[in-house]
């Protein structure tokens, strides 16, 4: 598995289809109203994924592909939110990205378009 | 040479910006755009801090609020610094009627690389504020849209590429100078 995360609108998704050569159909878009596909070979916004799990209280799964490429926003950079439910999801968004980045094979944070390998 | 600083508000890119400046300058005039238009004391009194923190750096203040690449003649070997790119776009999407150029982030992007491209040397500051978990609303998230389109054009069109956290430089493209 191959995560790679940054800001927003920092050019993730075209990294991912660059680099790991994925093509738009290979890619599911996670809602913060449905469950993930799990069978993806590339599974982009995972923040809505657990925002989801979140919101329903459930656990969020890991259950990817071995070979997929993962992409999830940081959302952890601003003031801690007012709304209990966002500072929930970011919280366990927070821990869920750090167990995930363990298990990937390679890490990458994007800024500005440029990648930063961490892993 | 083109080059871009972003980060966090407060982590130095200022600072590093003005010096970095200087160094590309050598003997060549140092033009300072001064993109803020002041709405209130408190813009008024960050104005005086940026002042006189590069007092003394030698720079001759140019005020243009949309940094029209008209600015660029007769200085053409001269080194420019553009702080920031983030209130320039706020000057050119946000009009005084309330209405919002859908267009500007490619068009402020456009302006930006001319500009760069007829000066010796310039340099961009712009701020890092798409990591945090709040929902903005649609014209916050438009601007923000706009601002990674234009930040990662001049990445991109870079030479030297940082970002400053806490002070410190994190060279993504490029050797510090």
């Amino acid at each position: 598995m191959d995560l790679i995360t940054g800001g927003a609108y920092q050019g993730k998704r075209t990294y991912a289809m660059k680099h790991f050569s994925v093509s738009e159909e290979d890619i599911f878009c996670c809602s913060e109203d449905a469950p993930c596909d799990f069978t993806a070979g590339c599974i982009d916004h995972l923040e809505n994924y657990v925002l989801y799990c979140v919101k329903n209280h459930l656990e969020p799964a890991m259950d990817f592909r071995s070979d997929a490429v993962l992409i999830g926003r940081d959302i952890s950079c601003g003031v801690v939110p007012t709304d209990p439910l966002i500072r929930r999801y970011r919280e366990v968004y927070g821990r869920y990205l750090q167990t995930l980045a363990a298990r990937c094979d390679s890490v990458t944070r994007m800024f500005c378009g440029l990648p930063q390998k961490l892993k | 040479m083109i080059v871009f600083i972003s980060g966090g508000s407060k982590s130095g890119k200022s600072s590093l910006a003005e010096d970095l400046a200087v160094k590309l300058a050598g003997d060549a005039t140092r033009w300072y755009i001064a993109t803020m238009v002041p709405h209130d004391e408190e813009d008024r009194q960050r104005i005086r801090k940026h002042i006189a923190s590069r007092s003394g750096k030698g720079f001759i203040t140019l005020e243009s609020a949309d940094a029209d690449p008209s600015i660029a003649i007769g200085r053409e070997k001269d080194t420019f610094l553009l702080d920031s790119v983030t209130a320039l776009l706020s000057n050119r999407m946000f009009r005084n009627d309330y209405s919002v150029d859908p267009e500007c982030g490619k068009k402020t992007t456009e302006a930006l690389l001319q500009l760069a491209g007829r000066v010796n040397n310039i340099v961009f500051v712009s701020d890092y504020i798409y990591a945090d978990a709040e929902n903005y609303g649609e014209l916050t998230e438009e601007y923000r849209r706009n601002l990674a389109l234009i930040d990662q054009a001049l990445a991109n069109a870079a030479g030297l590429v940082i970002e400053m956290t806490g002070s410190f430089p994190i060279v993504h493209k490029g050797e510090l100078l």
